[in-house]
């Protein structure tokens, strides 16, 4: 995403349902997002990912022990994605880049996550 | 305003307990009153503000969901309590109901799913799929057959309860049964307690015309 002003395209992989419809719904509200696609498992992320145009990938919930695999292969193939995965264990949100450490969004409310892609895509 | 569905919302994730909330403020119907991370804190909560429903998750940490359902039908008992599970699995359906939950829907059931499980909930009714309908028929028709008293082909008397219910039948006291057995009164006592309750009869009598009924005397 190179234009300031243009649309951040999320992938969300996420379960169960009820919890996919409640991050598309806050994706949804959000002005400058929208959501390309929705995919339940890691392959089916890796093929999204390559397929369509991908600013951000949003992973809920996911046990976080050390920088996450799909994490690696996805940023060593799309350099200028952001990864945010939200923790099954506590409530805590990272994000992950290629440029960047890992930041950590503590109380990773709706506005601390959509705000932290944001400020990750247009530094 | 006035007519709206008062409900509390008890889920340990985050974004799913403040996204629902967010959802839900677009149903004209239905007002989230309170919301919270824990079973204690929910518990607190629902006894103070008495919502009409609550959605309550199942694995929340230090009370879990079906904890909080029974400290919920004994403490606040007007309030209709629907479990958010993750599995579809009787025995866990089972136990939600024991506990008084009046509706089950899964995490993986649509957002609309669960909007219109609120409404039927709040009107009464209770409320889980069509599927697990299917499976908690077949466990309860389990269970009912293992309460339904037993046919008489399905009913095992012992060989001793047999020689028993012979000499009732004879018209023999207790006492005189346990000396022709060689075994203590008390013995005959239990071995009757024991023949009434299969046979699901009252008295001693009865077991006698039951047995007589049956042929069982003149096969002794």
């Amino acid at each position: 995403m190179n234009n300031k002003n243009a649309t951040i395209h999320i992938m969300l992989a996420s379960r169960p349902k009820m919890l996919s419809e409640v991050i598309k719904s806050m994706v949804e509200h959000q002005p400058d997002m929208e959501v390309v696609g929705e995919v339940l498992d890691p392959i089916e992320l890796l093929t999204a990912v390559k397929m369509l145009s991908v600013d951000v990938v949003i992973i809920a919930p996911m046990e976080i022990k050390g920088e996450p695999r799909i994490c690696v292969h996805l940023l060593e193939k799309h350099p200028l994605l952001k990864i945010i995965i939200l923790s099954s264990e506590s409530e805590a949100g990272f994000l992950y880049q290629s440029d960047a450490p890992v930041l950590q969004i503590k109380d990773p409310t709706e506005q601390a996550v959509f705000d932290a892609i944001r400020r990750s895509l247009r530094k | 305003m006035a007519d709206s569905i008062r409900l509390f919302i008890a889920d340990d994730n985050r974004l799913l307990r403040e996204g629902l909330v967010t959802m839900l403020l677009e149903q004209d119907d239905i007002v989230v009153i309170g919301k919270a991370p824990s079973g204690s804190d929910a518990l607190e909560q629902i006894k103070r503000l008495r919502p009409e429903v609550a959605l309550i998750d199942i694995g929340m940490p230090d009370k879990d969901g079906i904890e909080l359902t029974k400290a919920l039908h004994q403490d606040a008992p007007g309030v209709r309590v629907i479990i958010l599970g993750m599995i579809d699995l009787t025995e866990e359906i089972m136990q939600c109901i024991e506990a008084g939950a009046a509706g089950y829907v899964l995490k993986e059931a649509s957002f609309d799913y669960l909007v219109e499980t609120i409404r039927s909930v709040h009107r009464g009714e209770s409320f889980c799929s069509p599927q697990m309908t299917a499976s908690l028929f077949s466990r309860i028709a389990e269970l009912a057959s293992e309460k339904i008293p037993k046919t008489q082909n399905d009913i095992k008397l012992t060989a001793r309860e047999l020689e028993v219910i012979h000499l009732i039948a004879e018209g023999l006291p207790n006492k005189a049964i346990a000396q022709k057995l060689f075994i203590e009164t008390q013995t005959v006592k239990n071995h009757v307690h024991n023949i009434l309750d299969k046979l699901q009869l009252q008295n001693r009598l009865e077991a006698v015309q039951y047995a007589r009924e049956r042929n069982l005397l003149e096969k002794k």
